[in-house]
């Protein structure tokens, strides 16, 4: 009997085996070796366009931590994730009024996800247009409005930066905001009953109930919108496409791209994306340190 | 568990067929049909064009079919260079000058050199030499040794100006023999400059750096062994600071930020700007968006040295040295470069003049469409033209880093003086850099 449930046993292992090696052989093969070969290729000094390849040592590490293009490109990557606090707020406060079915729902859900939906060149476009210096609709606006001088958001990396941050959390608001939609749908509604018997307020409900049960969705999208900003890089390459004036809009992610294809510098550009890999993986672990503290576990 | 098996036996079975298709193209070489792929960008009419030639070259050579690949110019060397990396490279491609050497050092282009002295399809002494020349490489040198590509297409970058604009200001532009200087430039400049907000009209567009340099007796890098940065230089700083002044102290030129708002080119079609530097691989734009008349120009001389000098740009069509057809591929190679019917749809076009010298001396000059002046374009390109020294390195990072802050002299915020010797050490560095590259990767 023992023996024929062990069988059974193995058998279903087996079976599931078989059903995740797709998705394990994917992994292997699209993830992990690729990974693989990154590492390696940052000790040495590939080009892609030779098959030959040196072993250098530490020396891609040593040169990248003295490029000071890579710290410039470090400090501009840091500035992309000011949109993530921004969509993310902007997206929990629009959920929560489709929730409440304050505003048209179906219409403005459908308004918002737009953005989403569309390619980033062609966004990137209309904004360029948007924002040009002269002729762009948004600084006609700011001089009606008696800004005497107006931001040059496309010649003048500062604002470039901020344009892209206003691009990005517009962007995204659609999509998290759908996340925010279902996460509260799923609280149960005997807790809000039972807050209206206790004589809560909404206000009380919305901050004592509504924000630590949605605790981890928040952190989810925290998690993914962070490491999805670290890793700018379309927007980069589509408005400023040399890095901007004196590389003030180049992000780590763009510094990779540049070194590996512009200057065929592989081994230098996977050095590079093994130490932002690590600097990614860092902040995410301290992130799920922190998280212990504020996320809601279910009890 | 049949099921499961089943699973397993057709994975392995899709597996080894992928293996074999690849081993069976391998085999299918020796066969007389051949097939060869040419990867490429370039605007619709440019595809359109090569797909036409693409064609009339397959009539011409019945057992080879041409697979066209066209990618967007900016994504261009991203995917050429994860093709070859994965060892599957096209086997002819458009080279850009700048990259040749990169690609040729690493082994990746083949030798045409033999092919050029017997081939069938056109004759060398027809090309101007210097275009030709400037696909050798020696291993240490561009401009000598074998040649791994060959021009198909030759760019020239003269000023355009607006005949309405200077008929209605009187101006008479200046000729082979009476070139203008830098202040004749300037005074036409200030003549031409009118009205304001929505109604300015600017003389001058940004002008040519390399013109201004060059002409002045300076240089970005020492032209005999390109290992030196020279932008200290008092005649480099000078003529920086005079193009800057256009702007700045004269106002005959749009500022830094209006051009980011219009670049000079649109300003130009416009008609709100009188002289801008363009290059030829734009005329036939000009034709389709302009309603005034418009002309060429050669760039003024340096009152300095009494000369004018301005870059030329040219594209090669390389064949991969791992191409199993060399032959197939560098016929077609030179079938595009220098078909005598490709080169009059280009110029016809609007997208280049032509590169056999006969042509572009002969039925060009008498070509009915603007610009008036034809025989600027080839004055400038025989005279007054040469390869831009970043060209000629093995990478372009130092002059990307030289050009990343030249707003800061353009608007003011420094002096030519000043950003020259601030940035100075960051070029010189990435040219060290540049250098160690091409050792590097000659050696491997």
């Amino acid at each position: 009997m023992r023996e024929r449930k062990n069988n059974l046993k193995r058998s279903e292992s087996i079976a599931g085996l078989l059903f995740v090696t797709p998705s394990i052989l994917y992994f292997l093969v699209f993830f992990l070796l690729p990974i693989a070969i990154c590492i390696y290729a940052s000790f040495t000094n590939w080009n892609i366009l030779s098959p030959n390849r040196m072993f250098v040592g530490l020396r891609n590490f040593t040169k990248l931590f003295a490029d000071p293009k890579f710290w410039k490109a470090l400090e501009n990557t840091l500035f992309m994730l000011i949109p993530v606090p921004i969509y993310i707020i902007f997206a929990l406060l629009f959920g929560y009024a489709c929730h409440k079915n304050i505003l048209g729902q179906k219409v403005f859900r459908a308004v918002y996800y737009l953005p989403f939906i569309s390619s980033v060149v062609s966004l990137t476009l209309i904004w360029k247009w948007l924002f040009n210096a002269e002729y762009g609709l948004v600084n006609i606006f700011l001089k009606g409005v008696g800004v005497e001088n107006p931001p040059n958001w496309l010649g003048d990396p500062f604002w470039t930066k901020w344009m892209i941050v206003l691009m990005i959390s517009w962007k995204m608001i659609g999509i998290i905001s759908i996340y925010y939609i279902a996460a509260l749908k799923a609280v149960p509604r005997t807790i809000y009953e039972a807050a209206d018997i206790d004589g809560a307020s909404s206000l009380q409900q919305f901050f004592s109930i509504t924000l630590p049960l949605i605790t981890p969705t928040t952190f989810y999208l925290l998690i993914v919108g962070l490491i999805g900003s670290l890793q700018t890089f379309v927007e980069i390459q589509m408005f400023a496409p040399d890095g901007g004036r004196g590389y003030g809009v180049a992000t780590i992610v763009f510094y990779i791209w540049q070194k590996a294809f512009s200057s065929s510098q592989m081994g230098y550009a996977s050095a590079t994306a093994v130490v932002f890999g690590l600097f990614i993986f860092a902040l995410t672990a301290i992130q799920f340190i922190i998280s212990r503290k504020w996320v809601y576990g279910g009890e | 568990m049949k099921k499961k098996v089943l699973v397993l036996v057709l994975c392995l079975v899709l597996t080894l067929g992928a293996v074999n298709f690849t081993s069976y193209g391998a085999q299918n070489s020796s066969d007389e049909n051949v097939k060869i792929t040419f990867m490429g960008w370039g605007t619709d009419a440019e595809i359109a064009t090569y797909r036409a030639m693409i064609d009339q070259f397959e009539v011409a050579y019945p057992n080879v079919t041409v697979d066209y690949i066209t990618v967007a110019d900016n994504e261009f060397d991203t995917k050429l260079q994860t093709m070859i990396g994965a060892g599957e490279s096209p086997d002819v491609f458009y080279c850009s000058i700048d990259n040749m050497m990169k690609y040729a050092a690493t082994g990746n282009l083949y030798d045409l050199t033999t092919f050029v002295e017997n081939n069938e399809i056109f004759d060398p002494n027809n090309i101007w030499e210097a275009l030709i020349n400037r696909y050798r490489y020696d291993g240490e040198n561009q401009g000598a040794g074998s040649i791994y590509a060959l021009p198909k297409d030759v760019s020239v970058f003269p000023i355009v100006y607006n005949v309405d604009l200077f008929k209605a200001a009187g101006i008479t532009p200046p000729t082979k023999e009476e070139p203008w200087d830098w202040n004749d430039y300037l005074a036409t400049a200030e003549k031409l400059t009118s009205g304001s907000g929505n109604d300015k009209i600017y003389g001058s567009g940004a002008y040519s750096l390399e013109s201004a340099i060059w002409s002045n007796g300076a240089e970005w890098v020492d032209q005999e062994t390109l290992t030196t940065v020279k932008i200290d230089d008092l005649a480099f700083i000078e003529a920086l600071q005079w193009a800057a002044d256009l702007s700045l102290v004269h106002g005959v030129a749009p500022t830094t930020t209006e051009t980011q708002a219009l670049n000079d080119y649109d300003r130009f079609k416009q008609g709100k700007v009188a002289m801008i530097g363009t290059g030829t691989w734009s005329l036939g734009d000009l034709w389709a968006n302009t309603d005034f008349e418009w002309d060429v120009m050669n760039w003024p001389v340096s009152p300095n040295t009494g000369k004018s000098e301005i870059w030329f740009g040219s594209a090669g069509l390389a064949v991969s040295s791992v191409t199993k057809h060399p032959e197939a591929a560098a016929n077609l190679a030179a079938y595009l470069a220098f078909n005598e019917e490709a080169q009059r749809t280009a110029y016809t076009n609007g997208q280049a003049i032509p590169t056999l010298k006969d042509m572009a001396k002969g039925e060009y000059q008498e070509f009915e469409k603007a610009p008036a002046s034809k025989d600027v374009l080839i004055d400038i390109l025989e005279n007054h033209a040469r390869l831009a020294t970043q060209s000629r390195t093995f990478n372009q990072e130092w002059f990307a880093e030289f050009n990343s802050n030249t707003a800061a002299v353009f608007n003011g915020e420094m002096t030519a003086e000043e950003y020259c010797t601030s940035i100075k050490p960051a070029v010189q560095q990435l040219l060290d850099d540049s250098i160690e590259q091409k050792k590097e990767y000659s050696a491997q």
